[in-house]
């Protein structure tokens, strides 16, 4: 409890020095305020967040000066080269990209996700860029077994190739260490509800001025509140957007402020018709101001087997290769001077995450 | 949106409330979205007090952002797998059923999928000696049936008894009354009913669509804002009480005759895991055999399409060696 | 966790309403009396009333019961003996009360004998192992014929009256009469799917008055709905609704409900076959589904799906008694006497 009140009192301070009545710095209500607030419902997920916040807090300075400002914009690692098999030649999201990834039920849009989380929060000798991400969960869908799995392999796969010998004697502890420094690059947030995903965002701020090596925003997905926030909308279209046009304004500016990237997931929310890549389903439905922020849009579908090699198939473990997810990109790129380009690239799934053929 | 009230937070008084209300501020978000030097002015409150509150309502409504590390460290404390009972089964699910995910079981009429829920209510029951919830939207759970079950199990009369006291039942018809047992358990029934032997590790619930697809299609929205309304709860409780959900589902048959799970494409993200059930066609003859087979359409553990053929007599057969052991989930397995 | 005012089972404009003027869960309403949130929300006091009660009931997570408490609740009601003691045996003793039946089969193979059979077989005295239960007959088709009624109930009086041997079932005697009988049949004609839709509305009303009702027949389900062919989806969901009112019925009123059905031809590549009408998703609303086929020119009933039981076939026939087993002339007297007795 402690800890939040002088955070918050902290944080009073330092909001108050562009104030012109400067003259009367007086903690005390705000003091007051908070020992009130701390003795609130806030659990000790609270207090932990509190916590990590203070840190980063004793980090920024009361007023920001010229390299201060230059740090928080330019040390963000760029993510263009985040994966270059994914987008047109480099055509890669930059600093304030949207990327969303779209596509029905079981076209690899999750694996799509693990595998782009996992490069970022990789150390670079395992092929990584770490870099921090904050994981925007609105459909409770991150399983973290599997990302820990993905990690698992490729951290492995890092090491014997750095090594050259297959059977490097690495101790237990240290793999485990490595994977924990991973995971501690990313965060996690739940949300429940659009409006709870606004605040958030709003409470993201902070993590986001506060941390420079956080560069990457995923969120799975944009659409999660869609059909809720259409229901308590009633019959207008502009009540029923509301809150996610807030959202999506709101990432706006938080991508030029702070120069992040946001890969986003949309589920497709209708049934295809009339073949797999009708125009019908593959229409975006999302509000315009979220429409407008992207700028690269991922279209996940799923390729047929090929009956050749459904015929070679042999066990278990082929049988996971044998499915081939395609994706085409589509970007509209702001900093290449407004040009499009496109790319379609496969890739299947493996036990250690996606693998691009 | 939360509506902004008198004592909310310390410092937001009457007066406070009224003159942002005439600024057009009536909620949580309105405030927060706003320039907050520009509405102390407006206001005429200083900006320091503003600002506090801005704050403290900000931390009373956010999610709040953990570590991935601290989350890994909790979930492999807290993940238990069920076993089904069926090794046909616990095969597709990598070994059972996963706490914290919804699992779902498609079929058309008569392809087991209650039998399977039966099956895995008295195993989680009996074997793992943990509290079960099945609610039952159908109609179709009788205890005698799962007595039947017990009964091939163990012949201790007082271990049929404690595991029959183990399985908690909830009958309801509509959605809006599962609605309402789904939060009465996140707010305090998963407790209330681990009350007495384990806690509850596992919901059942069988069918999830009788009540959410007579609502669907149409033009409303309504029938769709409350089957997200259910996959939210059920996923909350999911995680946040760790428990399995156990999820039964129809099947329709698209244009070109193929059997897909019911519900649509929004409710596809929902499950986890979902296995289609299946009769095994035998000869076009008059009999009718207990063999079935199970596919499994969608894994995020698995290779998907996967096939195993099981008998629904296996529960109520002679089903020996099923070992029942509780098995933690180990890193990155 | 907080619950969404969305949730609750309220009408669609007041929860904009309610949405609108910022509540969104049951916590904000907690400390409003009714004017206080009509004036808020720009709802009528009624409204305002009815949202607060909603509030404070919803979440109490329905009753829970242990599978032993309904075991033995279960062990203490009776099934509806069908007079056909081979598919008696197969359903566990006959039709089970409190669940729902369904009984398809091609026309003329005995689908109306069979409820007409239930509805007179559900008022057999206690003491001869009956419920002792009043019926109610929804007729779709006009297929109610009384002549076969009086015909069947006479049977089922005359065979009791044999089997009556101690006092108590000699004083059961004197009530368990043709008249009786008709009088507990409370027939209603549906002539569309409109009318047979309105009277399930009415039902739990009726049925709150009369406990004495033990079954439900509803013949058929299939003509009202056929009417509505050109919007399959619509006839869908309608039926899926009717579905859970039905269970919902069967299971708060402890009432056996029985529905028929026809049957259809499905084609599979070349071959075609005869499936359940109404389609797929119609077979998950009865509990258990009984049908009814000719082998040759011997008739059969087959249990198709069932929570609780295996899947069996059991032989019958139809006599001018009604609905009786198979070869009934062979079978000895005292083993068909025993199943609706003990």
């Amino acid at each position: 409890m402690f800890q939040i009140v002088c955070l918050i009192s902290k944080t009073v301070w330092i909001h108050f020095v562009p104030i012109p009545d400067r003259t009367e710095p007086d903690k005390r209500p705000g003091t007051a305020l908070l020992r009130a607030a701390g003795t609130g419902s806030e659990s000790d997920r609270a207090r932990r967040a509190a916590e990590e916040e203070e840190e980063d807090e004793a980090r920024v300075e009361m007023s920001e000066s010229g390299t201060q400002l230059f740090a928080r914009l330019e040390a963000r690692r760029c993510l263009k080269d985040i994966e270059p098999r994914l987008f047109p030649d480099d055509g890669g999201p930059d600093h304030g990209e949207v990327v969303e990834v779209y596509g029905p039920e079981g076209t690899g849009k999750t694996e799509l996700l693990y595998h782009l989380l996992s490069r970022c929060v990789l150390p670079e000798a395992a092929g990584g860029l770490e870099v921090d991400v904050v994981f925007v969960d609105t459909d409770y869908s991150l399983d973290m077994l599997r990302l820990v799995s993905i990690l698992d392999t490729r951290l492995n796969k890092g090491r014997t190739t750095l090594k050259g010998l297959s059977t490097s004697p690495s101790s237990a502890g240290s793999d485990e260490a490595a994977l924990h420094l991973c995971l501690s690059r990313l965060l996690v947030v739940h949300c429940s509800s659009s409006s709870q995903l606004l605040l958030t965002l709003h409470f993201l701020e902070t993590t986001l001025s506060s941390r420079s090596s956080l560069a990457l925003l995923l969120i799975d997905s944009m659409s999660a509140f869609y059909w809720s926030d259409r229901g308590e909308g009633g019959a207008s279209i502009s009540k029923q957007e509301e809150k996610l046009s807030k959202s999506s304004e709101l990432l706006g500016r938080l991508l030029r402020d702070y120069r992040i990237t946001i890969f986003a997931t949309c589920h497709a929310i209708r049934r295809s018709n009339s073949g797999p890549s009708s125009s019908e389903t593959d229409r975006p439905f999302l509000c315009r101001p979220w429409q407008r922020l992207v700028t690269h849009r991922l279209l996940c579908s799923r390729q047929e087997a090929d009956p050749d090699q459904a015929g070679s198939d042999r066990g278990d473990g082929e049988q996971r290769r044998r499915r081939v997810f395609r994706v085409h990109c589509t970007s509209s790129s702001l900093s290449s001077t407004g040009t499009k380009g496109s790319r379609t690239s496969s890739f299947r799934v493996t036990d250690g995450g996606v693998e691009f053929i | 949106m939360v509506i902004l009230r008198e004592g909310m937070c310390p410092g937001l008084d009457e007066d406070l409330l009224r003159s942002l209300r005439a600024a057009d501020i009536r909620t949580v978000e309105d405030l927060v979205s706003s320039d907050s030097e520009e509405l102390a002015q407006k206001c005429s409150v200083s900006y320091k007090a503003l600002f506090a509150i801005r704050r403290v309502l900000l931390a009373q409504h956010t999610a709040f952002p953990v570590s991935g590390a601290d989350l890994y460290e909790e979930l492999l404390s807290s993940t238990a797998i069920l076993s089904t009972g069926n090794p046909s089964l616990d095969k597709l699910l990598d070994s059972g059923l996963f706490t914290g995910e919804i699992t779902e079981l498609s079929g058309g009429p008569g392809s087991g999928k209650s039998q399977v829920c039966f099956g895995a209510a008295v195993h989680i029951s009996h074997h793992l000696k943990q509290s079960v919830i099945y609610i039952d939207t159908t109609g179709g759970l009788t205890a005698s049936r799962l007595l039947q079950m017990l009964r091939s199990e163990t012949t201790n009369t007082d271990e049929q008894m404690e595991a029959l006291q183990r399985i908690r039942i909830v009958r309801l018809f509509d959605v809006y009354a599962l609605l309402d047992c789904l939060y009465g358990l996140c707010g305090g029934g998963l407790q209330q009913a681990s009350v007495g032997g384990g806690s509850v590790k596992a919901v059942i619930v069988d069918s999830v669509s009788a009540v959410i697809a007579p609502l669907l299609g149409g033009k409303q929205s309504e029938g769709m804002s409350l089957m997200t309304q259910v996959a939210g709860v059920l996923k909350t409780m999911a995680k946040d009480f760790s428990v399995a959900a156990l999820v039964t589902n129809h099947v329709t048959r698209s244009g070109s005759g193929d059997v897909q799970p019911g519900l649509g494409v929004s409710w596809s993200h929902v499950p986890r895991t979902r296995i289609l059930l299946e009769r095994v066609e035998t000869a076009p003859s008059v009999s009718r055999s207990s063999l079935r087979s199970a596919t499994l359409i969608k894994s995020s553990r698995q290779p998907c399409c996967i096939k195993e053929e099981f008998d629904l007599r296996w529960w109520s057969g002679a089903a020996g060696g099923a070992s029942g052991k509780r098995k933690l989930d180990q890193a990155g397995s | 966790m907080r619950r969404p005012l969305s949730s609750l089972n309220l009408g669609t404009n007041v929860k904009v309403k309610l949405g609108r003027a910022g509540f969104q869960f049951t916590s904000d309403l907690q400390h409003l009396n009714p004017e206080q949130l009509s004036q808020e929300a720009g709802v009528s006091q009624q409204e305002a009333l009815q949202v607060l009660q909603a509030a404070d009931t919803g979440g109490g997570g329905g009753t829970f019961l242990s599978a032993l408490e309904l075991l033995q609740k279960e062990e203490g009601s009776r099934s509806i003996v069908t007079f056909c003691s081979q598919l008696d045996h197969a359903l566990g003793g006959g039709l089970p009360v409190g669940k729902t039946t369904e009984i398809c089969g091609v026309p003329g193979i005995g689908k109306t004998q069979l409820c007409l059979q239930l509805a007179v077989d559900v008022q057999l005295p206690q003491c001869f192992g009956g419920v002792e239960g009043q019926v109610i007959f929804l007729d779709t088709e006009g297929s109610f014929l009384l002549q076969r009624v009086v015909d069947m109930s006479a049977a089922a009086v005359r065979h009791c009256s044999m089997l009556a041997e101690d006092e108590e079932q000699q004083v059961a005697m004197t009530t368990f009469t043709v008249e009786n009988i008709l009088s507990n049949i409370f027939l209603v004609h549906c002539r569309d799917y409109v009318e047979l839709l309105a009277e399930l509305h009415l039902l739990p009303a009726f049925l709150q008055e009369r406990t004495k009702i033990r079954l439900l027949i509803i013949d058929s389900v299939t003509l009202p709905f056929l009417q509505l062919f050109d919007d399959l989806s619509q006839r869908t969901r309608l039926l899926q609704g009717l579905g859970q009112k039905l269970i919902a019925i069967a299971t708060n009123h402890n009432i056996a409900v029985v529905i028929t059905n026809h049957m259809t031809t499905r084609l599979r590549g070349a071959h075609s076959h005869l499936v359940p009408a109404l389609g797929d998703i119609w077979g998950h609303a009865p509990t258990t589904r009984l049908l009814l086929e000719w082998e040759g020119s011997q008739r059969l009933a087959s249990i198709l799906k069932s929570p609780g039981h295996m899947e069996t076939t059991a032989q019958y026939q139809i006599t001018c008694e009604g609905f009786r087993d198979a070869a009934q002339s062979e079978q000895p007297q005292s083993k068909r006497s025993r199943t609706f007795t003990d």
